[in-house]
């Protein structure tokens, strides 16, 4: 989770992430923001995250985007 | 059938009543003949090409469908022996099975599309080029007529498409009911571009009347009216006179055209989406937000995000991310990093893929090198925003500028309205170097007495008209405004006095009934964006 957080400060250090549940639906995560963190938790954890994963619920928070790795690394 | 005729209010009166005449169960399949009623209203040619996105939208779906169930099958049967590397093989082998389903009902439609939209545009640009490199060729060039709402039924119908290859939504099994979520009558004129996934079961459970939510409905309905009526056909006057005599209205009129059209274009397409979105809600379904008071935005992103939103997610969800994220744009961007640096290197991949959306959305709007540019020019203004983003942040801290107070907010309000307004010279004017020679005569002959001397008043709309105009632009800026701070006004409304209450409903209809524009010639069919 702490690297998680790392990443996601190196790009947004203005939001906070912890216990913010609507990052996506409140507009405080753009799709500008979703595209340069795939990237990012692709290298990071060795996953794949496709255009089909790419939904609000998958990144309202930061426990959402840790579970979307987690499956993703289980798959 | 124009949403603003009394042909549509009646048409509508009448499919309201069958639809709540009828028992719940079938309420779907009243819905379903008053759509084709409706389309064939339109042109009755044109329901081939209505019902061939049905056929082959319904086929290719069940078919995706069938597939998924067989494969979660087998690789559940399967999954235990598969290491890591052989179960994204089996992913990747699967995903080129969809494949070969997607794609042809995807050319299918969108060259559907295609030949009837941009043919004529192609066909003519290659004789021109042809021409001038001397070659003896000659392409016939046809010009159809597109059919009722294409753009709009071709788009939600294959965004439905891809989530369902995508495995976000189940296919429907129906085939009437599919035909019904790809027709239903308020959205197929103009949208909101609708998703399955929101509209389904609005659609095929019968809705139950609802005495509030009609009058909700009406109400936006009357709203929609208002805007597009008493607005933006008044301000149409002056626009065309305008843009129609561009030689004789020049410099300062330049400026004054471009933002009496961004009135008359917000008031023309929200009023008919607000129209839409009210006859929706009398059969008891709530279409998506179109419009979030898009002249409010803070920057260009920010306008698009406002501005037919439906369009924008559309091409955000089935185009930009597909492409980002592709492996080719993430290498891109991988190289980026190593040539370019870090900062630049990281926006590779949104950036080039944002140009390429903008450059869609530019010909979506129609097949002409003007929508071109205007895509062309969004893009460059988004891609600049975004590269310049951090060095005038920069900025603005060494010069001391205080970024959180209400005139740094108006500033950038009005900015982003100046950058809009250029941006709707290009679509407005008759073609491309007409716009770039309009805003050339704009800068070069600058002259703010017309604003004072009469010089309005040559544009079409009398004294009272444009105190017609001023006024009716203040109620919208003041509804925008309170909506903007979160107040629902029709809630709000409703819970204030009768007599309150009343003559605010009676001030609305009269003004709709004095003031808004209709007479013989005047022809109150043409919403701008049945056009697209």
């Amino acid at each position: 989770m702490e690297s998680l957080l790392k990443i996601l400060a190196e790009i947004r250090p203005d939001v906070d992430f912890e216990g913010n549940q609507e990052l996506v639906d409140s507009g405080e995560l753009d799709s500008f923001d979703i595209v340069t963190l795939v990237g990012e938790l692709c290298d990071a954890y060795d996953i794949e995250i496709g255009a089909d994963d790419i939904v609000p619920e998958n990144f309202n928070s930061v426990e959402a985007i840790m579970a979307l790795v987690t499956r993703l690394q289980e798959d | 059938m124009a949403f603003t005729s009394m042909a549509f209010v009646m048409f509508l009166a009448l499919a309201v009543a069958a639809y709540y005449v009828t028992p719940k169960r079938y309420r779907w399949v009243t819905l379903l003949v008053v759509n084709y009623v409706f389309y064939y209203f339109a042109g009755v040619k044109y329901f081939v090409y209505l019902l061939a996105t049905t056929i082959t939208t319904y086929i290719a779906t069940r078919k995706l469908g069938k597939m998924a169930e067989e494969n979660k099958t087998a690789y559940n049967a399967a999954k235990a022996e598969l290491d890591k590397e052989g179960k994204k093989r089996w992913k990747a082998e699967f995903t080129k099975k969809k494949r070969r389903v997607l794609i042809p009902a995807l050319v299918f439609n969108f060259g559907i599309l295609a030949v009837l939209k941009y043919s004529g545009f192609v066909t003519e640009n290659l004789n021109a080029l042809f021409a001038r490199i001397s070659v003896p060729v000659e392409l016939p060039v046809f010009h159809f007529l597109l059919p009722l709402g294409i753009s709009f039924y071709t788009f939600q119908t294959m965004g439905y498409l891809i989530d369902v290859y995508r495995e976000k939504t189940a296919p429907e099994k129906n085939i009437g009911k599919l035909a019904l979520f790809i027709s239903f009558f308020p959205q197929i004129v103009q949208g909101p571009i609708g998703r399955f996934q929101n509209l389904s079961k609005q659609l095929f459970e019968g809705n139950s009347f609802s005495y509030e939510r009609t009058k909700f409905g009406v109400q936006l309905m009357m709203w929609g009216a208002f805007k597009k009526l008493v607005i933006a056909d008044r301000a149409s006057v002056m626009v065309d006179n305008i843009f129609g005599f561009p030689d004789t209205f020049g410099g300062t009129y330049v400026a004054v055209a471009a933002l009496i059209y961004c009135i008359q274009l917000y008031g023309d397409f929200s009023g008919g989406i607000d129209i839409a979105t009210g006859a929706a809600q009398l059969f008891g379904v709530d279409l998506d937000k179109n419009f979030e008071r898009p002249y409010l935005a803070t920057s260009i992103p920010d306008f698009w995000r406002r501005w037919h939103i439906t369009l924008g997610a559309w091409f955000r969800d089935y185009v930009f991310y597909p492409l980002s994220l592709s492996k080719f744009f993430m290498k891109v961007g991988k190289k980026g990093r190593q040539v370019l640096g870090n900062y630049i290197g990281k926006l590779l991949p949104v950036l080039i893929p944002q140009f390429i959306v903008f450059f869609l959305i530019g010909i979506w709007h129609g097949a002409e090198w003007k929508y071109i540019a205007f895509g062309f020019y969004n893009g460059t203004l988004i891609v600049l925003g975004i590269l310049f983003e951090q060095p005038l942040q920069e900025l603005a801290k060494k010069l001391g500028i205080r970024t959180e107070c209400f005139s740094w907010h108006l500033f950038r309000i009005l900015r982003t309205l100046v950058l809009v307004a250029l941006g709707k010279i290009i679509t407005r004017a008759a073609g491309f170097s007409l716009s770039v020679s309009m805003m050339k005569s704009m800068v070069l002959n600058w002259d703010t007495d017309i604003l004072w001397n009469g010089g309005l008043l040559q544009l079409g709309l009398d004294r009272q008209d444009m105190w017609v105009l001023f006024l009716s632009c203040l109620v919208l800026l003041a509804v925008s405004i309170m909506q903007e701070k979160g107040i629902h006004v029709r809630e709000t409304l409703a819970k204030q006095n009768l007599y309150f209450r009343w003559a605010v409903y009676l001030g609305g209809i009269f003004t709709l009934i004095i003031f808004g524009i209709y007479g013989l010639n005047y022809n109150a069919a043409d919403f701008i964006y049945r056009g697209f």
